[in-house]
């Protein structure tokens, strides 16, 4: 497809389905998931004032999942299919979002929300112009929130830097979480991956959008005297991500830890303990 | 100001922090504010799971968003108690994680099925809501000006648990049943919610006569019940057979107060009921585990003899 074509959502062929449904998968079950890690906070976090705040980024992050699923909806994929019904070996998000921590490593959710943050605003950037329309359309939604989570994020990791015992747990949640957020820019299938990009649904390639995001993680993690772990990151000529690096379960594929089994399992629990054959709906669909 | 003025001055928001208020008054108003806010933070503690366990996606933003209104009516409310002078928010959650903090009966009580969450999110909020609505007419200005914001999303709170309860209530035969286990566990300590009947309650009559509290034990009891023993048969809930209650001859709900377990009840108020110990404790835990946090912002933050300010939200 050439610039500015835009896709007809209601006559999809196989392929161009195909690619909708692995992007929007990979980004509603991103912020799904994380969404998840993060309301484990409510009621746990430093200070009132904190749990305020994280309480309404989790509670953003289950916004924007509604959307991306919801454009899934379209195509005859319901929440029961997208969610509660569905195989947890199906899920494509990152395994950094997945990822369980330490009781009280608030470090870990400021970390957590940084790298994830970045990255999702660059992706943000590659769908404005993306020729799904309500893909396209949603972008603009999502950017106003996203911006006030990476500020919450970056001003908290200055702060818990300044001191000693908080630079050293945000080194222990950097060497634990890292390698998690370089699956961020792995290909669910390479072959999708490409269509994804070749149909304009995303204008940018996950290569692309992740030599730029360690330009920007990089340098300002050294700047608060963190070490990113495995040297050999930056070239010559910029930064790139060695297969090397990558852990062993990369989420995208379908492959997770166990600690993903366990939150799968724990989120279902209603659902299947009341025999639910539908999730229930009090919210009008997006707009 | 001496305790007779406040007597004959009280009224509505009558008093604020420009008024000098005798010790009694301010003691007995932050007692009563602190409860409340405690009471605000061990309900979040109680429902923060079933964000996880909704089944549904928009359930799970009505719960974290539940969650997240508590602990900003436990902000509201700390500041509101702290007003008085008498204790610090750092004090108030410190004494909460302590054990020596009092809260809510209901609250005490661990909920571990999704079947669960209408007792507390339709039955208890509806209770609350009783007391608080007239807690807008309390002396203390800041407290009932609290109550305005904390009484309008606290109606939210009540169809939510409303809805949650209607769709159990028309699900299989497996959820109604479930749900009317729970309702039978949990209607008697609804029922205590309002504590011990008027001629047994310990602290009413102080706080009546300074106007801090407006409506007696009895009178809200007698309100709640005349609107939810209806509500409840109205979703198909049968009420347990005990404790008994019965329509008097003015067609008013009457309990029999000696089927209550109140040994159970003064033992929950004297935060020794074994099973809520396990809350108070899990809580403490969760506040230790970050302790490391406040200490860091707190050594950033401190200017040489200065306040230290609100921490980053």
């Amino acid at each position: 497809m050439s610039a500015g074509e835009v896709l007809d959502p209601d006559d999809l062929d196989e392929r161009e389905r195909t690619a909708l449904e692995h992007l929007c998968k990979r980004l509603g079950d991103d912020e799904f998931v994380l969404a998840e890690r993060y309301t484990e906070w409510q009621v746990r976090s430093p200070s009132l004032e904190s749990d305020l705040a994280l309480s309404n980024i989790a509670q953003d992050e289950l916004g924007h999942a509604r959307l991306w699923y919801d454009v899934l909806d379209d195509v005859g994929l319901d929440e029961e299919e997208l969610v509660y019904e569905r195989d947890p070996d199906t899920f494509r998000h990152s395994t950094l979002v997945e990822q369980p921590f330490p009781e009280g490593d608030w470090a870990d959710a400021i970390l957590r929300s940084y790298l994830y943050d970045v990255a999702e605003k660059l992706r943000l950037e590659a769908l404005e112009e993306s020729t799904h329309p309500k893909i396209a359309d949603r972008v603009g939604k999502i950017q106003g929130e996203e911006e006030y989570h990476l500020e919450h994020a970056q001003n908290w990791l200055e702060r818990l830097a300044d001191g000693e015992e908080g630079t050293a747990r945000l080194q222990d949640a950097l060497d634990r979480l890292f390698p998690h957020a370089l699956t961020l820019f792995e290909p669910t299938d390479p072959d999708v991956e490409d269509d994804i990009v070749e149909l304009g649904l995303r204008t940018a390639t996950l290569q692309d959008m992740g030599e730029e995001w360690l330009s920007i993680v990089l340098p300002f993690l050294e700047s608060l005297d963190l070490t990113v772990p495995e040297g050999g990151l930056a070239e010559a000529d910029g930064y790139a991500v060695t297969g090397e690096m990558l852990p062993a379960v990369r989420g995208r594929d379908g492959s997770h830890g166990e600690a993903w089994d366990e939150l799968f399992e724990d989120l279902t629990n209603t659902y299947r303990e009341l025999e639910r054959d539908r999730p229930t709906k009090i919210m009008e669909k997006p707009e | 100001m001496d305790i007779e003025e406040v007597t004959e001055r009280a009224g509505p928001r009558e008093f604020s922090p420009a008024d000098d208020l005798p010790e009694e008054y301010r003691k007995a108003a932050t007692r009563m504010i602190e409860f409340h806010a405690n009471s605000e933070i061990m309900g979040a503690y109680l429902e923060r799971p079933f964000i996880r366990q909704a089944p549904s996606i928009d359930r799970k933003l009505a719960f974290s968003a539940k969650v997240q209104d508590e602990i900003g009516h436990g902000q509201l409310l700390y500041r509101a108690a702290e007003t008085l002078g008498v204790k610090t928010r750092e004090e108030m959650l410190d004494d909460l994680a302590n054990g020596d903090g009092k809260f809510l009966n209901c609250f005490h009580y661990p909920m571990t099925e999704y079947v669960e969450t209408p007792m507390v999110a339709f039955f208890v909020d509806g209770a609350a809501m009783r007391r608080q609505a007239t807690l807008r007419r309390t002396s203390w200005e800041p407290y009932a000006h609290a109550m305005d914001k904390v009484c309008f999303e606290e109606g939210f709170h009540v169809k939510h648990g409303e809805d949650i309860l209607r769709t159990l209530m028309n699900g299989s035969r497996k959820e109604q049943q479930l749900t009317q286990e729970a309702f039978e566990e949990w209607w008697p300590r609804i029922i205590q919610f309002f504590g011990p009947t008027d001629d047994k309650s310990t602290h009413h009559d102080f706080a009546a006569s300074v106007g801090l509290k407006q409506k007696s034990n009895d009178e809200l009891r007698q309100a709640f019940l005349d609107q939810y023993v209806p509500k409840a048969r109205k979703y198909g809930l049968e009420i347990p057979d005990y404790p008994r209650i019965h329509k008097n001859d003015e067609g008013r709900w009457v309990v029999e107060e000696d089927d209550l377990d109140w040994e159970e009840f003064f033992t929950i108020a004297k935060n020794e009921y074994e099973p809520g110990l396990g809350q108070i404790n899990g809580r403490k835990h969760a506040q230790e585990a970050v302790q490391w946090v406040r200490d860091t912002i707190e050594a950033d933050n401190v200017p040489a003899g200065g306040q230290p300010p609100q921490a980053a939200d």
